[in-house]
């Protein structure tokens, strides 16, 4: 194994609010191996978005990371001049987001957005359009060299999606990040854009970060899953290990209310008792004892650590 | 029993300006057909899913069946009456009979008003529904299953999940007959999801509602909507029985539809339909068939002419000239 891209440790990050510091994201511990895929899942508020604007230091002006670090290549992001991270962003790190339509610019076309991007080379501008085009062409858009002078509403939302990750891919970065990419995609643009992305990423190279709430799309690309509840990790391993076998009682929970594992159809669908804890005011020991159904008196007084090697949970009683 | 809602070939077009030439010449205006000649029935205490992509014309469907947008033309009978249109061509629907539930749940609700307030405002609008507009907030939250609490926060400090119930609640407090919920459950995670599901399932039993479910989402289908409907470019390619559906898809589309859906089985081996080219633009809508250029079966007269509806014992409908084989009888 290679060093990783990117190595997060005891990252802490916080929020200050009206109701106090809110605790978002707790002793994150992860690791991301050169061209990997990695795919975080949780329910909103879990702090998967907190996790990824602090990674490329977007975070909310109101945000404190109180400890940890993010080395990227063995830099720590979170010590880096702003000049220096804008000078990574959009070039090692590129991200895609959820939708396309709003992260493309409306009054400029794919082929001027797609060379503005390139602002970094100098080379003139036909060579960039050509270049563009190539990128084009490899993210399966028919007919790229046209399609450089169309506007974001002249093509379809899984054509605008993949304009999104031809741009991201551009400058060959080391880590992608792709934020809910395929949520506003019928099932079977879903499943082009997936595969478009095992591809690219073993063309490439390049590791890749994806958040998704939706466990099938995790589980059909992704090599490895972690899982967060309400600002910790709670599990994480490889994705087979992970959805066959679930350590920790919140993603095996997780697992059976997915209404697609339930063949018979049923109006009583399975949901997770409870509500999640208060960010703000964190009960003691294990955060998900709350709503968990095997817990035991440890539990309530003693935080679980994420153990367990490759295939690792924070949990009591889960067998290591 | 006539339906509760039956809609027949109903047409919304929306107009586009492209450029000053269209501009400076009315008469040559393009249209964009967002809706192209959509057919349902719903009855009481009965639901139907309408599944397809975005901009598929979903959204647009919800919004002109609840008078929110002109039609163009179609019949539309709402408990066997006819619904007249105003001067603009928008539906004129009893607003205390259907309700809507908005897709952006946050969004939808005034940020400056108290969950009490955004809950008492539609008793203060229709007058005559309760006699103590306070109370009968009360009573919806408690319906939607939030505490009093509830009552003094603001839009901002719900989370997701909480303000799908506050939108839902405010959707039934006129007592509606239908309810049209648009993508309630996107951006929800699955448990939250099964809540507001097992709700809406819950009420709808109790109040005898029909509900129209817009969504993308096809592994909720099964378990909520008795039948289903595939749009596809404005149309509804395929619509029956969600159970007929799922087992013995017909059209093409479809049939890639419920292939293509991810498994949470990182062992499943999916038999997936390759589908090649891209969606046609509404702007350039194909002739003939809309799926055909990526369809696998296409043929010459798909390219030609738009498929007639075939109907299986009416409860399962589709229009395609080569459908997939389907149950023998």
């Amino acid at each position: 194994m290679g060093k990783p891209v990117l190595d997060i440790s005891d990252l802490t990050v916080s929020y200050h609010t009206e109701r106090g510091h809110l605790r978002a994201l707790r002793n994150i511990n992860m690791q991301i191996e050169p061209g990997r895929i990695i795919g975080i899942v949780g329910e909103s508020g879990c702090g998967k978005s907190t996790l990824i604007s602090a990674i490329i230091r977007l975070l909310a002006p109101n945000a404190l990371v109180e400890e940890g670090s993010v080395l990227f290549k063995e830099r720590d992001l979170l010590g880096l001049e702003p000049e220096a991270m804008r000078g990574l962003r959009g070039d090692e790190i590129s991200m895609v987001f959820q939708d396309p339509m709003t992260s493309l610019n409306p009054v400029r076309t794919i082929g001027q957005q797609m060379t503005d991007i390139q602002y970094r080379d100098d080379r003139p501008k036909a060579e960039k359009l050509a270049r563009a085009a190539r990128m084009l062409d490899r993210v399966g858009i028919a007919g790229p060299t046209e399609q450089l002078g169309r506007y974001p509403h002249h093509l379809s939302g899984g054509m605008r999606q993949r304009v999104a990750i031809a741009m991201a891919l551009m400058t060959e970065p080391a880590l992608l990040i792709a934020d809910e990419p395929t949520t506003a995609l019928d099932a079977t643009l879903e499943v082009q854009i997936i595969h478009r992305l095992q591809k690219l990423q073993r063309d490439f190279g390049c590791a890749i970060l994806f958040v998704s709430h939706h466990l099938g799309v995790i589980a059909e690309l992704c090599d490895d899953v972690v899982v967060m509840y309400a600002g910790e990790i709670v599990e994480s391993g490889a994705t087979r290990d992970v959805f066959l076998e679930p350590k920790h009682p919140y993603t095996r929970k997780l697992l059976e209310c997915d209404p697609a594992r339930i063949e018979k159809a049923s109006r009583n669908l399975p949901v997770i008792a409870g509500t999640l804890p208060d960010l703000a005011d964190l009960p003691d020991g294990c955060i998900f004892r709350p709503r968990c159904d095997v817990s035991i008196d440890n539990c309530a007084h003693e935080r679980p650590t994420l153990d367990g090697g490759d295939h690792c949970s924070a949990c009591h009683v889960a067998v290591p | 029993m006539s339906a509760l809602l039956k809609v027949r070939d109903l047409r919304v077009r929306y107009p586009v300006d492209v450029g000053i030439t269209s501009m400076l010449n009315r008469n040559r205006r393009s249209y964009v057909d967002v809706v192209h000649g959509v057919s349902l029935d719903i009855e009481r205490g009965e639901t139907l899913a309408v599944v397809g992509e975005s901009g598929s014309g979903k959204t647009t469907l919800a919004m002109a069946l609840c008078g929110l947008v002109p039609i163009m033309d179609g019949d539309v009978r709402f408990d066997g009456e006819v619904l007249p249109r105003n001067k603009d061509g928008n539906l004129q629907i009893d607003r205390r009979r259907v309700a809507l539930m908005f897709q952006d749940p946050v969004g939808s609700l005034s940020p400056r008003m108290t969950v009490r307030k955004l809950l008492g405002e539609p008793f203060r609008i229709h007058a005559g529904l309760s006699d103590d507009p306070d109370r009968s907030a009360l009573e919806l939250l408690s319906m939607v299953g939030l505490s009093s609490d509830f009552a003094n926060r603001y839009p901002h400090q719900l989370s997701g999940g909480q303000a799908r119930r506050v939108g839902l609640a405010r959707a039934l407090a006129q007592k509606p007959d239908l309810l049209i919920a648009d993508e309630p459950t996107a951006g929800l995670d699955v448990s939250i999801q099964g809540e507001v599901l097992n709700l809406l399932s819950d009420l709808q039993q109790e109040l005898g509602l029909g509900i129209m479910i817009i969504t993308h989402n096809l592994n909720i289908v099964r378990h909520v909507a008795e039948q289903m409907a595939i749009m596809y470019l404005g149309r509804f390619v395929e619509q029956g029985l969600s159970e007929l559906v799922f087992r013995h898809p017909r059209h093409p589309y479809t049939a890639a539809l419920l292939a293509a859906n991810p498994s949470t089985n990182p062992d499943a081996v999916p038999e997936r339909i390759d589908l090649t080219g891209e969606v046609p633009s509404l702007l350039q809508r194909p002739v003939g068939c809309e799926f055909n250029n990526r369809c696998l079966r296409a043929q010459a007269e798909c390219r030609e002419k738009f498929p007639a509806r075939e109907i299986l014992n009416g409860k399962h409908v589709w229009n395609c000239f080569h459908p997939l084989p389907g149950e023998s009888l």
